[in-house]
């Protein structure tokens, strides 16, 4: 979305949302809080679409990664009796599906939403297949209320007193971010992802950035899956990413392949789910729930066409690297 | 070219590693006959008792109505020296394909779960009038002799529920995180919490959440998010119904701060202590319908050939309170329990119909 | 792929790489196939065989009953036909450049619109069939037609709008089913039967609709690889400005496209509605839209390919019920064998295996996201 486009609309959202506070503290606070915990696993999933993305690689297969890991995290926290080590066999999973993908898409050069949708169908059998029932985590995953910035009205709960997921996820943006625009590994992903031949020329492994980028995403992925698992829904159950890694593809679109820009759009888009739900139990008007529930797509829709036109995707993705 | 095939090999192999680790937890679970092992899975003779069972889309272990009905069919086959097989269905056009499996195996009783397999099982029960039929959750229009419909009155299971709520309740605000409300009994256990809290407290708001239609029963990640929103808009009582959806909203209230002392949650269908145990802490109650007690009693029944056809209405009730029962003051089980037994006798109505 | 080279305009299984002739090349492209599915279920076959059961038992029976009698094979037809139509979907919309997730969306509105011009209208047979297809048509492409117009005029990609006209497609059509064209008198959402002047006949025990499909399947074979407007559609795939310069309407075109390719998944789900199913229920028609991802990639964005991967896909489904009722296998075991099918069948794997020596090219079967 063009940076004008954007701004105004954060500035409106924020100054309807200061508005709903002042009439109503308690309710404006918690459809925000929803909006973001709605958000988290959207983030984390953007991210490992936009890490992906700006390497050249489409990765479709976001939801398949979060949901094997997911699992994996599940049961690695319940048969450990760990939720630290779930965590990391959520992500170590997750790196391990982004190495299948990278094995696919980047050193094997297939077609890359192929190797994408082979992740995904290979995961809802594989977790579904071998689902257990019986198991309970260990403990529930811990709160992290950050001193003074808490206190502050509407932002302090909503942003500083939440699960280290949530600090994840949000880090995990605003860390992309600096890396991707202001470091060398920023700049080399994203000539890899513009201009693979520029980069090969100028000594850049356009392979190895590539299969690395894509592996690392990956664990992204994993923590995404691991917070669903652990800390969100706090139990596996077939199908619990339910969607999520293909909403996150379009939010990633939506921020135009930046992570603040991503970070903005899944905020945004939980905003609209909360609202959709308030709406729907305040019954302010008698309106069907379906049409209410139709509400954040809708919105979203709409909002792309007015701003269109200026989203570009990194000009190499989708194509597999050959040296000419 | 080596390092390629390496990595590949490396991948596949986690991925079995990983396969394997999950499928060293499952094994138990995923075995289907209760009866014999493996292998053909005809009714074994005419001197045997047979009982098949076709679930609606979903799974025998989806700790809800699927997995409430096959236990019926277990403790039956168990009850009866008999033999339970199920069918899992994957499409809804496979109903009639999986009946006729159980048919043509020679199976005595069989049992569908949910009410979107009525009109396959009438067709079925019309076309085998030696075979016993059992529907769950399927209102009979007509009476069929060999086709008896169990279905229960949850509004009444959500009415005192409701009532319980509408009792406990501190702050006032009582709410509910559901499934879809196109799927007519979530509807009737919503509709008839909001009845019930209303009658016990006039006072009180009455917050109903459903899900979109879409992943309605399968998304707990949605279920707690929406019960967070509630607790935190001061509503201190939660009735989560609407499968896996609403198990997410039970275990995300049960890990507030003061749950199960001035926070509840209220379970659905069987009783949720057991299969939420996550949630036990805030779980006041489950709103109930002994789907397991009504379709082994059914198959019983079947069995000596006294399945009374048309429609058999099961129980249902509130679970026992568990880990809450100290929470709960005294006056208010009596009451509780006055208002089941009047749903029971009729005296008091939900007043809740389907529009 | 600056230029546009006709060799590459042909997607399909066929090697694309023009260096290779003569009689001998000509083998990999069947054998990778077939060699695929093999090593696939040879792979489901140890998870099988974990679970405690025979793999070779658990095989013949999920092929004796998908394919072993004139039910099963009823069966098959049944659930390949509109996996046909929604992979064509998918495959129309490769060949222009465009990722059509939303499949879905439009074989559910192509299923309502079919089951209300069924039974809201009263016609001869003749007259009533053709106009409920037609209908079902009309709603898929229209719905289609949005991210085919927001595409083409606003430049939104059409992977964001499908995705979101999918879920706003469910909401919708369980709306429409739940209350204006809900069947009145019973408590569930679905419409109202369907006239038999509307239904879909069977032709001895074949579906109607499944012969309707493959003559689909084999005029778009045609239409996509020997017309001008599938060299257009092409054209445009693989290079908007090259097409641009040939005085093709990119806009006109993609709009073309995506409204063609939410038509035949609109006919999948009337072909449903019509053939199968009678009515519209918001239950039935779950995951046929995405299966057509599946068979476009396994068919490679080859028309007439979507035929032998929609039936190697309906065999598998028609026999999972079968399968566990004989052996406990869960149903899942299927989509595990079909995603290691599509990795063989796309993965230089199996072409490394039986031609050493020779480098095999990897097609590109989908593009970015259409910048």
């Amino acid at each position: 979305m063009s940076a004008k486009w954007a701004y105004a609309l954060a500035i409106l959202i924020s100054v309807t949302i200061v508005i709903f506070y002042v009439l109503d503290p308690t309710k404006t606070t918690s459809v925000v809080s929803f909006s973001l915990r709605y958000a988290v696993p959207l983030i984390l999933a953007a991210m490992v679409g936009i890490m992906c993305e700006r390497s050249g690689v489409i990765n479709i297969g976001i939801e398949g990664q979060m949901l094997m890991s997911a699992f994996a995290g599940f049961f690695g926290a319940a048969l450990t009796g760990s939720l630290l080590l779930g965590t990391m066999i959520g992500v170590g999973t997750g790196m391990i599906m982004g190495a299948m993908l990278a094995t696919g898409a980047v050193t094997w050069k297939m077609d890359q939403i192929i190797a994408g949708t082979i992740i995904n169908i290979l995961a809802a059998g594989l977790t579904s297949f071998f689902y257990a029932q019986g198991f309970t985590l260990p403990g529930i995953t811990p709160t992290l209320r950050i001193p003074v910035l808490a206190d502050i009205p509407l932002i302090g709960p909503v942003f500083f007193d939440n699960g280290l997921f949530t600090y994840a996820a949000i880090v995990s943006a605003l860390l992309l971010w600096v890396l991707l625009f202001k470091t060398v590994w920023g700049l080399r992903t994203r000539s890899v992802g513009e201009k693979p031949s520029a980069s090969d020329t100028s000594g850049i492994g356009v392979q190895k950035m590539r299969f690395w980028n894509v592996t690392i995403a990956g664990g992204l992925a994993g923590l995404a899956g691991a917070y669903l698992a652990l800390e969100a829904a706090g139990t596996f159950e077939r199908g619990l990413t339910a969607g999520r890694g293909f909403t996150a593809l379009a939010i990633m679109i939506f921020g135009a392949w930046n992570p603040i820009g991503a970070l903005a759009a899944a905020i945004f888009f939980g905003l609209t789910q909360g609202v959709a739900s308030q709406l729907q139990t305040d019954a302010v008007v008698d309106i069907p729930p379906q049409f209410v529930n139709m509400l954040p797509y809708i919105l979203t829709i709409v909002l792309l066409a007015i701003v269109s036109g200026r989203i570009k995707p990194p000009a190499a993705v989708g194509r597999p690297y050959e040296k000419d | 070219m080596h390092r390629k095939w390496g990595l590949a090999a490396a991948a596949a192999a986690a991925a079995l590693v990983l396969a394997a680790c999950g499928g060293s937890g499952g094994g138990s679970a995923s075995s289907s006959s209760a009866g014999g092992g493996g292998g053909e899975g005809d009714c074994p003779g005419a001197d045997a008792f047979c009982i098949g069972l076709v679930t609606d889309t979903g799974k025998v272990d989806d700790k809800s109505f699927n997995q409430s009905a096959w236990e019926g069919a277990l403790e039956a086959a168990q009850a009866s020296g008999g033999y339970a097989k199920y069918i899992e269905t994957v499409d809804p056009k496979d109903y009639a394909t999986n009946i006729g499996q159980f048919v043509s195996g020679g199976y005595d009783v069989i049992v569908t779960v949910g009410f979107l397999m009525g009109e396959a099982t009438v067709a079925a029960a019309k076309e085998n009038t030696g075979i016993q039929f059992i529907g769950v959750d399927q209102f009979q229009a007509e009476e069929i002799p060999n086709l008896t419909g169990l279905v229960f009155p949850e509004d009444k299971a959500g009415y005192a529920a409701g009532y319980l709520a509408g009792l406990m309740t501190k702050t006032n605000k009582i709410g509910a995180v559901l499934g879809t409300d196109t799927v007519p009994p979530v509807k009737l256990f919503g509709e008839g919490y909001k009845a019930g809290a209303l009658a016990a407290n006039p006072s009180a708001s009455v917050t109903l959440v459903y899900h979109e239609p879409n992943n309605a029963f399968t998304d707990p990640e949605w279920g707690a998010a929406e019960a967070k929103k509630q607790l935190e808009q001061d509503h201190d009582i939660i009735f989560g119904a609407g499968g896996l959806t609403g198990n997410g909203a039970l275990i995300e209230i049960a890990k507030a701060p003061g749950a199960g002392e001035t926070i509840f949650c209220i379970g659905v269908d069987t009783d949720q202590f057991f299969t939420v145990p996550e949630a036990a802490k805030c779980l006041l109650t489950s709103a109930e319908k002994k789907l397991t007690l009504g379709t082994k009693d059914l198959v019983l029944m079947a069995k000596d050939g006294k399945a009374p056809g048309g429609n058999y209405f099961g129980l249902t009730g509130l679970a026992p309170y568990h880990d809450t029962e100290a929470a709960v003051p005294e006056d208010v089980k009596a009451k509780v329990a006055e208002v089941i037994a009047g749903l029971d006798a009729g005296t008091i109505a939900t007043n809740v119909t389907l529009g | 792929m600056s230029t546009i080279d006709p060799a590459q305009t042909d997607l399909g299984i066929t090697d694309p790489d023009p260096r290779r002739s003569g009689p001998l090349d000509r083998v990999p492209a069947i054998v990778i196939p077939v060699v695929s599915v093999l090593l696939a279920f040879a792979i489901g076959g140890i998870l099988i065989w974990l679970q405690g059961v025979n793999p070779l038992f658990a095989y013949q029976v999920l092929f004796r009953d998908a394919l072993g009698s004139v039910d099963g094979l009823e069966r098959t037809m049944e659930k390949s036909t509109p996996l046909i139509l929604t992979g064509l979907a998918v495959v129309v919309g490769l060949r222009a450049g465009l990722f059509n997730i939303g499949a879905q969306g439009q074989l559910l509105m192509g299923a309502i619109g079919a089951a209300w011009a069924g039974y809201n209208f009263t016609l001869p047979p003749l007259v009533h069939l053709p106009f409920c297809l037609i209908f079902g048509i009309l709603c898929g492409a229209a719905w289609g037609s949005i991210a085919g117009a927001l595409r083409a005029y606003r430049s939104v990609s059409e992977v964001i709008t499908t995705i979101m006209l999918n879920s706003i497609a469910i909401a919708l059509v369980d709306y429409l089913a739940s209350r204006p064209l809900k069947e009145p008198d019973q408590p569930l959402s679905r419409t109202p039967l369907i006239a038999e002047s509307a239904a879909l006949p069977y032709i001895g025990p074949i579906p109607s609709g499944f012969i309707l499909a493959l003559v689909v399947a084999v005029f778009f074979g045609w239409l996509l690889v020997r017309t001008t407007q599938g060299f257009r559609f092409n054209t445009v795939g693989m290079n908007p400005g090259a097409a641009r310069y040939a005085g093709i309407s990119v806009k006109g075109t993609i709009l073309l496209a995506m409204a063609v390719s939410g038509g035949l998944a609109g006919l999948g789900g009337a072909v449903e509605t019509l053939g199968i199913t009678g009515r519209f229920e918001p239950a039935f028609n779950i995951g046929l839209g995405f299966d057509g991802i599946t068979i476009a990639l396994l068919a490679r964005a080859n028309p007439l390919a979507t035929i032998p991967a929609a039936l190697l896909v309906g065999t598998l489904r028609a026999g999972s019920s079968s399968l566990q009722f004989q052996t406990g296998i869960e149903p899942e075991v299927v989509s595990v064998i079909l995603a290691l099918t599509l990795l063989f069948v796309s993965a230089p794997i199996v072409g490394k295996l039986l031609f050493r020596n020779r480098s095999i090219k990897q097609t590109t079967v989908t593009k970015g996201w259409g910048a």
